[in-house]
């Protein structure tokens, strides 16, 4: 458990907040506020993709007994966004996707609310829809966007909104005609994944309520409240100042709490109640349809080698189909480009990412955010490669890795890396056979179906990003009553950052882990529009707290040193006591407090605040280049022939953290990021008929439960350390799932032969490819 | 139409009044802001809202409060004593069974229940018994084995 003494980096830590979570006392959103003179907000969702539409009966209804307000296109005509403000708040006269909001509702009560929406008539005019990929970039296809370049923001994208286009990033290097040319084998190949829902276990929503002053504070469980307070209040036309949000633990988020869907829908409609509460709570079928989706893919490979296995040139493009709007994947896209050529030192690459629209459901960033599916196509395309070349797989794989030294842009040189040794330990801990194909268990009869065994593996690197908004605020109070009192930037979510934190600042501060606590994040601390979020979490909140932390501790020692008249190169905290070298003078800090406590008037404050930003970048891709990060996965499975049924027996995970600083956290987080990998790997798929989705629920949508579970498990901690991160460690939150879905792939294949190239890969797409391949075999 | 029932709640004896179409979820959750049990789906498919009725585990969504009548109901918040925690939770917490934990009150109430019935499962009987609480964290691993340790630590 948790020791009296302070806590040494590296050492196993327990999630402090775990404890809560476990005795019902954390606050969730939905636990917000539960106050009786509470309000209760729904939305009305768009049921087409493209239409022109009335809405009529909307002042009965605004009458209507027990219904406090209503907004609608009408009375609230404005567009959010980061970047590009390609989204309406509620729609005006268009939809743009079934799922967009029409109206929204407070009432009295959940029941009120529900009758009264249910009493506004939508009259549509369906418009032409674009429907998918192929379909928005033909030739003729409808423009999503037709106004595109009257939008705020537009013309800070790559775009070709004629052809729905919104945003397209490349990448060359070398000369490709070149590399192809000096190529004795080239391979081309098209893969696609499907659309993927974020599907927290806790549906979006919160409380919102005005304030005299006209402000409006939303107690909103949200991954980025900085981000969201600029996008709300931007669409509101509000000083970011007059909105302000109030976290909590986040019941999970995977990206689908970034960006802002329905949040700024109940900050508006709040300001319209007088000051009364208003709760928004969406239900599961509403997660479904009304919020995000995960951006599906088309991708196409051109890959050249020469006869001893050397990678001479990749051609690479990866489409996304966004839906209706592009702002949420823009980052997404960035990652794409960026680990585009997959881990692999190839000297000719002409790399190229585009963010498609269509009338579906926006996307918004997934854990993984597009490189797991980037590896989805270049693990398999390397795999089929080496089949061709008749290499070993691995072999040329290793030979081809991007290694410590390489120049992979002008501006970045390869640091010291973990792929190597991700690749070894993987195949390691399956007992990986040199020949596993053909390797079944003992079905009686010979001419019936068997069960199949196979082998595979896949490398996989994920670059970390850090533009000029991923920098980070930490503020440390340390008094009597609190103690050592943190307040940070980020939001727990899940990944541990409070732990991470108080661990942290107890090895720094040299005080016991007990004296710390960590507030949940409240905008109202901080004046930055950005914040430590997703995948520079522990990047920028430990560089944040590692300034704030020895301000702190110089902050500590300058009052002393006045106090004992002894310069404050003399003293250190060592065990929360302020000590001296030279004096061998000690003053317990708790001692400290108490005196300053009683003797007011000169009591100093211990009280810091620190800002970490970024360094400045060029606005190029490779500017915001911080690092890549490594993994590794290794499957065994078993596919029945007969079904095309998969069981995964082991599957083995190495993530390179650069530095575990607390490593049965690490192991945690990779496990759970093997367990989702599966899930998105064999189950999930947002199925969308004619626009409209039809996953609702999680019968529509299964995800990974016990019983999907892989029979063994290896997660495997690699550490090289990463110069200049925080004690040399790295986010994991993401690069843990790159490599899963094509090292079972490359598997199946091994099992029974079969490519399967779309992903999900579900028991259909097998059988199928199995029937396909008995009939050309007959 | 108002009922007014009685049940035991964490050991305590209530009487309330509730709606005909209330479920006990929203009973649970709303009136006697028992927080712990969540809302998930509404449709009896992600057991966050498992709680123990008469040492059963049910999805509190799916029952009516009027059933609930009469009947003893145990949630997260009742399984800590004077003493502390319970071996459940301790063991969630040294094992990493808590990830983003929306899901973890739910755990909690079908791991009871299975060392109610068998006092050292198998993993394959614990990976069973929680097919019907999905965790998105993906954490069943770390459950599982914090459900193992538990069941060790109480004999």
């Amino acid at each position: 458990m948790i020791s009296r003494k302070p806590h040494v980096i590296g050492k196993p830590f327990p999630l402090i907040e775990a404890q809560k979570k476990l005795t019902g006392v954390t606050c969730y959103a939905g636990d917000e506020k539960i106050v009786p003179d509470m309000l209760h907000a729904r939305i009305l969702f768009s049921e087409r993709p493209s239409a022109r539409f009335w809405l009529s009966n909307v002042d009965a209804v605004r009458n209507h007994k027990g219904v406090a307000a209503l907004l609608t296109g009408q009375d609230l005509a404005t567009r959010m966004g980061q970047t590009i403000l390609d989204r309406e708040m509620l729609a005006v006269e268009q939809v743009y996707f079934a799922g967009q909001p029409l109206a929204i509702i407070a009432a009295e009560t959940p029941e009120i609310a529900e009758e009264a929406l249910a009493l506004i008539q939508v009259t549509y005019e369906d418009l032409p829809a674009v429907l998918d990929i192929e379909q928005a970039i033909a030739p003729g296809s409808p423009q999503v966007h037709p106004d595109f370049y009257d939008y705020p923001g537009a013309d800070a994208l790559h775009a070709d909104p004629a052809h729905n286009i919104a945003h397209s990033l490349t990448f060359s290097r070398g000369d490709v005609e070149q590399g192809f040319a000096a190529a004795d084998v080239i391979l081309e190949r098209s893969y696609t994944a499907a659309h993927l829902q974020h599907a927290p276990m806790e549906t979006h929503g919160g409380v919102a309520q005005r304030q005299p002053d006209g402000s409006v504070t939303m107690w909103m469980h949200v991954q980025a409240p900085f981000l969201q307070r600029k996008i709300i209040a931007k669409a509101l036309h509000m000083d970011p100042a007059k909105v302000r949000i109030i976290t909590g633990c986040v019941g999970g988020s995977f990206g689908g709490k970034v960006f802002v869907s329905v949040e700024g829908l109940l900050a508006a409609i709040a300001l319209q109640t007088k000051g009364r509460p208003v709760r928004l709570l969406l239900t599961r079928e509403e997660e479904f349809k009304g919020v995000f989706t995960a951006p599906a893919m088309r991708a196409h490979v051109k890959m050249g080698a020469t006869k001893d296995g050397r990678l001479t040139a990749i051609q690479a493009s990866y489409d996304w189909d966004v839906g209706a709007s592009v702002d949420a994947a823009l980052f997404h896209l960035q990652s794409v480009a960026l680990a585009g050529t997959g881990p692999y030192a190839i000297p000719n690459a002409d790399i190229r990412t585009s963010a498609i629209y269509t009338n579906l459901l926006p996307a918004a960033p997934l854990r993984g955010l597009g490189v797991s599916q980037v590896h989805w196509a270049i693990e398999q395309h390397i795999d089929e490669l080496a089949e061709i070349l008749n290499l070993n797989p691995i072999t040329l794989r290793q030979w081809n890795l991007v290694k410590g030294g390489d120049m992979l842009f002008p501006s970045f040189i390869m640091h010291a890396n973990g792929l190597q040794s991700c690749g070894l330990q993987v195949i390691d801990a399956i007992h990986w056979h040199p020949d596993a194909s053909s390797h079944h268990d003992d079905t009686p009869e010979p001419d019936t179906p068997k069960k199949r065994i196979g082998q595979g593996m896949a490398n996989g690197w994920s670059p970390i990003i850090l533009s000029e908004e991923c920098g980070s605020s930490i503020s440390i109070h340390f008094d009597k009553e609190n103690l050592c009192n943190i307040i940070v930037d980020g939001v727990d979510i899940g990944q541990g950052l409070y732990a991470f934190v108080t661990q942290l600042a107890s090895f720094e501060l040299n005080i016991p882990v007990e004296w710390i606590t960590v507030e949940p994040t409240d905008t109202a601390n901080f004046a930055p529009d950005w914040e430590a979020t997703y995948h520079n979490l522990l990047w920028s909140t430990g560089h944040a707290l590692l300034k704030a932390t020895a301000k702190m501790k110089r902050q500590i020692l300058a009052y002393v040193s006045e106090v004992w008249e002894e310069p404050i190169s003399n003293l250190d905290i060592v065990d929360g006591e302020v000590i001296s070298y030279a004096s061998r003078r000690r003053y317990p800090l708790l001692e400290l407090l108490e005196q300053n406590a009683e003797n007011e008037n000169n009591a100093p404050v211990f009280s810091v605040t620190s800002v970490y930003r970024p360094p400045n970048t060029d606005g190029s891709i490779e500017s915001l280049l911080q690092s890549f990060a490594s993994t590794a996965y290794a499957a065994e499975v078993q596919v029945d022939e007969k079904t095309g049924g998969v069981t995964i027996l082991q599957l083995a995970a190495a993530a390179d953290v650069g530095h575990a600083l607390n490593p049965e956290s690490v192991r945690a987080q990779i496990k759970g990021g093997m367990i989702q990998s599966v899930s998105f790997t064999l189950l999930e798929e947002m199925i969308f008929e004619n626009g409209i989705p039809q996953s609702h629920n999680f019968r529509d949508y299964p995800i990974a439960t016990t019983a999907d579970m892989p029979q063994q498990l290896h997660p495997i901690v690699v550490e090289v350390p990463q110069q200049s991160g925080p004690y040399g460690a790295r986010d994991l939150s993401h690069h843990v799932q790159v490599g899963a879905a094509p090292a079972i792939a490359n598997a199946i294949y091994r099992a029974v032969g079969v490519r399967i190239r779309d992903l999900p890969i579900t028991a259909q797409r097998i059988y199928d490819a199995l029937q396909a391949k008995r009939a050309e075999e007959a | 139409m108002k009922h007014e029932i009685q049940f035991i709640i964490n050991g305590h004896a209530r009487s309330l009044t509730v709606e005909s179409q209330q479920t006990l979820l929203e009973v649970l959750r709303e009136d006697l802001g028992l927080t712990s049990v969540k809302h998930g789906c509404s449709t009896g498919e992600c057991g966050a809202c498992s709680v123990l009725l008469d040492g059963e585990v049910v999805n509190s969504c799916m029952v009516l409060a009027v059933e609930a009548a009469n009947t003893e109901i145990l949630t997260a918040e009742g399984l800590a004593t004077d003493e502390g925690l319970h071996p459940l939770q301790k063991s969630f917490t040294d094992h990493h069974g808590v990830q983003c934990g929306y899901c973890a009150s739910g755990m909690l109430i079908s791991a009871k229940a299975l060392l109610n019935r068998t006092s050292r499962p198998h993993e394959e009987e614990i990976r069973e018994a929680l097919v019907g609480n999905l965790c998105r964290c993906g954490a069943y691993a770390d459950i599982i084995k914090s459900i193992q340790v538990a069941s060790r630590a109480r004999r």
